[in-house]
């Protein structure tokens, strides 16, 4: 983690926001990151992101609670403590299906969320520097991090050419750290230019 | 993927008044963070009062034990466990507006997704102490789970309905939560970003896990609310499927039925649509979200109520003809003499009046869009669903096999009838809390929505309404092209 | 210049022809050889398979009408691309009604009773169940009840259809609100009527009444269940067809997707129905209700039993979970098949272990009249495709399925 230097540019709307994805990749700079205050369809592949498997993990993780349900249920009926139920055979598997399909739920959906939590580095307590206070409200706000070649007022200007309504300098962690929303941890820098 | 917004004008506005993005998140978090009304502060209270009581009639029952209530041994389920089924079924609405509306691309569910999410958590914890409490000594209520134990280990009867309860019940609570606070995630992030107060942007700081609208993030939350909609939607018909099991397993007359399933999944959608219509009248109103809540969510709403309802008049008569197609005399004695005739034949005919005749009004438009009306079916709806579940449990246990234990009438003692109310106390006090401090409303799925269904916007569409099928098939295809080439020019 | 008029391809009517011959053939020969046999199991057999085929395809068929009628009321937009596909489906129920009226008035009126044991007045006498049952298993009631039915989905369906015409021409603001109005009153009747007769009474009458002992309350929403996806599978099938052969242009692997999650989700569905029914009776284990599995499960029909369950849940399932399956066209095309095929089986094995026993049979007349009733639907849904543009361009939502996405 380490503190380093990005373009802001804040985006009123996202039809703007398309054809300035575009340019700006075209033109060769690299974006950070794309932050909105609402999941804008598309705009993953216009950066040209990777697809999630995070569905996979889901149903890895699901497939754990069958198994881990179905074997452990046979061990304890068959194996530990066979006892006769209503005549029911021993390997009672009907009986066994609503059992084993709610651990397979459970598994994948907690699986689920806790890979999504980790991948995306969220958790109680921890902070990340915010770009622009709007870019959970109205804002779409584009960061492109600043190479040691980068020229920074050409890029605002470019910026400002391609359609965002405010831009500027910050000097930012670009990752996250323990902290508080309500206390100012100075690890950032703002600079305005535009 | 063309960027295009398009709705046809025929259909209705789901965002009223012109709305922007942030007007939206203004009028949505504003309530959070103004003081609360008077009115907010006398629901609380008489909340708070409500549940003390019940929580005065479970100390009773805990301390005296089960004797306090008037369930005795031919009518060993009374009260308890009808408000255990009905609070469940109620619980329902919200896993399915969220994950099968969701699925079935219903654009409505917006609206109205969130705050449905939340009252079937709470919904949820109230079922669950019906059973626990009912298991008499609740000190021991953890025997109900697998783990290695003193007892030589004994495991717990995996063949049991009641079993397979706990496992149905905990994991949808668990489910329904995870799903429901991955969707606040976002907008607890909205408020942190707003707060004025150093409290406020403290606690929603925490509360938001640091989310920041990353793109990534965006696009993994959208697998993850999709993979998790497609668990629940299996999920929340696993559920009182599984709660009918509890009846239908069994050789009783009048449980022991195989359309038990689907039909206690229905009536769950039919009560948990009424309660959720219940609940947002009142929201929409007191909070001024008439332009969010609008009238065409009511009239989808009720809807699914007059559909939910038919099924469930589809499935009562269904047990009827087969009690006397069975040919069998205690399927016949129980549904002829003992529930739509006999002492208790009067609550048959309630939940009959209540659930299947009544939201037969609702064929009609006019009814259908008139608030009053529908806050007075939707509680007239719960309480023939309450008593739904009283006619299935008491109606088919007081004659059983034996005449000698054939059981007098049977009261709730006032225990009984606090423990039910506290669950009331306890889930007005959970939802008010929720509504002054959580947006009632899913702020980023409303935006996401605005620009295909916001009334402005839909105006703006005339231009598109007026195109021949051809050319705007053509216009689409150009966008999509467009953006396609983006692709290319990634280095 | 986009293709909106379907014409029957020489190839299509090729392999239509040769479904139509080989099935016909079959056909004959089993009037011949079973029906006009002096052995009572041949004609048992050869009742029996007609009832199983007739009632299941035209309940297939039928599922057409009902995914546009639930679809119409859902205010749904996505379908308009390939609407008109399920409307040619569903114009085949007045034909494979009356083939399905005929199997009945010969079995009624022939006293097949070791087709429905009810029919046997002299039995009846001496057994109170089925005295009991008398009210409403009798011939009258019977054939009275199946006209109505017939004659009403009949009726509604060719509404809906002709409703569906009035899209082919431009209409205004005002007429489109009219034409919603009008399609939803009729959607909505045939809905209601759809759950007095699938959702209830028919699948008792007609299929139910076969063991005519045993009952079930959930049998009808498990016909349904089992015919819904069935219809679904055939509607993709045909979507897939027209693709190929250049059609539907407006039609995207989006609607595929979505059709192949009305696969995925009613193959679960129509799972959760089956297991509901026999969980619970295992579970009861009541001997007048067990006596139905018995057979099935334990007696000669143990191996279509585990069929049923491994093409009709199995397979699916398994096939279609991934994403990319649903939108692959040969995948969708195959499980699709497979569908259809399954809940044949599944009809098989609800019809035959209380007519034929034992001693059932699964050769050349039971393929032969499958492969008659392809070659039906072949014939009538290709005429019904030519019939009508395959793009009811100027239906009001027609444009939001245009757009359709995930």
């Amino acid at each position: 983690m380490a503190l380093k230097k990005f373009v802001v540019g804040c985006f009123e709307d996202e039809k703007v926001l398309f054809p300035a994805v575009a340019k700006v990749r075209k033109a060769g700079y690299k974006i950070h990151d794309v932050y909105t205050p609402f999941p804008v369809h598309g705009l993953d592949q216009a950066m040209g992101l990777r697809e999630t498997s995070l569905h996979t993990a889901g149903f890895l993780f699901g497939l754990i609670g069958t198994t881990t349900a179905v074997t452990f249920m046979t061990w304890v009926f068959t194996k530990d403590w066979p006892v006769n139920i209503g005549g029911k055979p021993n390997f009672a598997l009907p009986a066994w299906i609503p059992i084993t399909f709610e651990l397979t739920v459970l598994c994948a959906a907690v699986g689920m969320v806790l890979s999504f939590l980790y991948i995306c580095q969220l958790a109680p307590f921890v902070k990340r520097h915010h770009f622009h206070a709007r870019a959970t409200d109205d804002r779409f706000v584009m960061v492109i991090e600043c190479g040691e070649k980068t020229n920074e007022s050409e890029l605002s200007s470019f910026m400002n050419s391609v359609g965002a309504i405010e831009v500027n300098t910050q000097v930012a962690e670009e990752g996250w750290w323990i902290g508080r929303y309500d206390q100012d941890q100075e690890l950032y820098k703002q600079t305005n230019i535009a | 993927m063309s960027q295009t917004k398009y709705e046809s004008q025929l259909r209705e506005p789901l965002v009223n008044g012109n709305k922007t993005y942030g007007q939206v998140t203004n009028d949505i978090v504003h309530t959070i963070e103004v003081k609360p009304t008077r009115l907010w502060y006398i629901g609380f209270y008489v909340s708070v009062v409500l549940l003390l009581f019940g929580v005065y009639s479970v100390y009773r029952e805990v301390t005296y034990g089960i004797g306090q209530w008037n369930v005795n041994k031919t009518i060993g389920w009374g009260w308890d466990i009808t408000n255990f089924v009905w609070w469940v079924g109620i619980g329902h609405a919200g896993t399915l507006i969220s994950a099968i509306l969701l699925l079935f691309r219903q654009g409505w569910r917006t609206g109205v997704n969130r705050a449905a999410e939340a009252m079937t958590i709470f919904a949820v914890m109230c079922a669950g102490q019906f059973p626990i409490f009912h298991m008499g000594r609740v000190w021991m209520a953890f025997f109900t789970l697998p783990y290695p134990n003193t007892r030589g280990p004994l495991w717990p009867n995996f063949n049991s309905p009641l079993l397979w309860d706990v496992f149905a019940i905990s994991t949808y609570f668990t489910v329904s939560l995870l799903f429901w606070y991955s969707g606040l995630l976002p907008d607890m992030a909205t408020i942190r970003d707003r707060a004025k107060t150093k409290l406020r942007k403290h606690l929603y700081g925490i509360a938001s896990f640091g989310w920041s609208g990353s793109t990534k993030h965006w696009q993994r939350h959208e697998s993850l609310s999709l993979v998790l909609a497609g668990l629940s939607t299996p999920l929340v018909l696993s559920v009182h499927t599984i709660v009918s099991f509890d009846f239908a397993t069994s050789v009783v007359p009048g449980w022991h039925t195989t359309i038990f399933p689907p039909y206690f999944v229905a009536g769950a959608i039919f009560s948990g649509f009424a309660m959720v219509q219940t609940l947002m009248l009142i929201t929409r109103k007191v909070m001024n979200l008439q332009d969010y809540i609008t009238l065409g969510h009511i009239e989808a709403m009720n809807k699914v109520i007059v559909l939910t309802g038919s099924i469930v008049g589809c499935a009562y008569l269904t047990e009827l003809f087969m009690a006397w197609y069975s040919m069998v005399p205690f399927e016949q004695d129980i549904f002829f003499k003992y529930r739509i005739a006999g002492p208790y034949g009067w609550s048959y005919w309630l939940m009959m009046t209540c659930n299947v005749i009544s939201p037969q009004l609702f064929w009609f438009r006019k009814l259908r869009r008139n608030v009053t009306f529908t806050f007075i079916m939707s509680i007239v709806v719960n309480i023939g669903m309450w008593f739904e579940r009283f006619v299935i449990i008491v109606s088919s246990l007081y004659r059983d096999y034996l005449p000698s234990s054939w059981s007098v009438y049977y009261r709730p003692s006032i225990w009984e009838v606090g423990f039910y109310l506290g669950t009331f106390g306890l889930f007005f006090t959970c939802y008010f809390l929720f509504s002054k401090y959580f947006p009632v409303i899913a702020i980023a799925e409303i935006k996401h929505v605005l620009k295909t269904t916001g009334e402005s916007f839909k105006n703006d569409m005339s231009a598109l309404e007026q195109k021949g099928a051809d050319s705007f098939y053509e216009e689409m295809h150009h966008d999509h092209h467009e953006e396609g080439s983006v692709k290319v020019a990634h280095h | 210049m986009i293709k909106q008029q379907f014409e029957i391809s020489a190839g299509y009517k090729k392999w239509t022809n040769i479904l139509l011959g080989v099935g016909g053939l079959a056909f004959v020969l089993g009037v011949v050889f079973l029906g006009m046999s002096k052995d009572e199991l041949a004609q048992t057999r050869f009742w029996s398979v007609l009832l199983q085929n007739s009632t299941f395809f035209l309940l297939v068929v039928n599922a057409s009408m009902f995914f546009i009628c639930i679809t119409t009321l859902a205010m749904g937009g996505w379908q308009m691309a390939f609407r008109r596909v399920p409307e040619a489906i569903s114009s085949v129920v007045p034909v494979f009604s009356i083939l399905a009226l005929l199997v009945f008035v010969g079995i009624i009126f022939g006293h097949k009773h070791s087709i429905y044991h009810w029919l046997d007045k002299e039995h009846v006498a001496h057994d109170p169940i089925l005295k009991g049952k008398v009210a409403v298993l009798n011939p009258t009631f019977f054939m009275v009840w199946t006209v109505i039915t017939l004659l009403i989905w009949s009726f509604v369906g060719a509404k809906m259809r002709k409703l569906s015409s009035q899209a082919d021409e431009n209409m205004d603001q005002e007429a489109s609100k009219k034409f919603i109005w009008g399609n939803t009153v009729w959607a909505a009747t045939f809905i209601v009527f759809f759950g007095l007769t699938v959702g209830s009474t028919i699948p008792w009458l007609w299929l139910m009444s076969i063991d005519a002992h045993w009952y079930s309350t959930m049998y009808s929403w498990y016909t349904f269940a089992s015919t819904f996806v069935a219809g679904m599978a055939l509607v993709a099938i045909f979507v897939v067809y027209l693709k190929n052969q250049d059609y539907l242009e407006y039609v995207s692997e989006e609607h595929l997707h979505d059709l192949g999650k009305f696969m995925f989700a009613f193959s679960v569905f129509w799972t959760y129905l089956w297991y509901s029914q026999f969980m619970l009776i295992w579970y009861a284990n009541i001997p007048e209700e067990t006596i139905y599995f018995k057979p099935r499960m334990q007696g000669a029909y143990r191996g279509i039993f585990f069929l049923n369950l491994i093409i009709n849940f199995v397979l699916p399932f398994l096939l279609l979970m991934r994403r990319g399956s649903k939108r692959n066209y040969t995948t969708m095309t195959f499980v699709a098949v497979l569908i259809i095929l399954g809940h044949w089986v599944d009809f098989y094995q609800m019809v035959m272990p209380g007519t034929m026993h034992e001693h059932y049979s699964l050769s050349w007349f039971e393929f032969g009249m499958l492969v008659f009733y392809a070659g039906l639907i072949m014939y009538f849904v290709g005429r019904g495709l030519s019939k009508k543009p395959l793009l009811a361009v100027h239906h009001p939502f027609v444009k939001e399925s245009l757009i359709h996405h995930t």
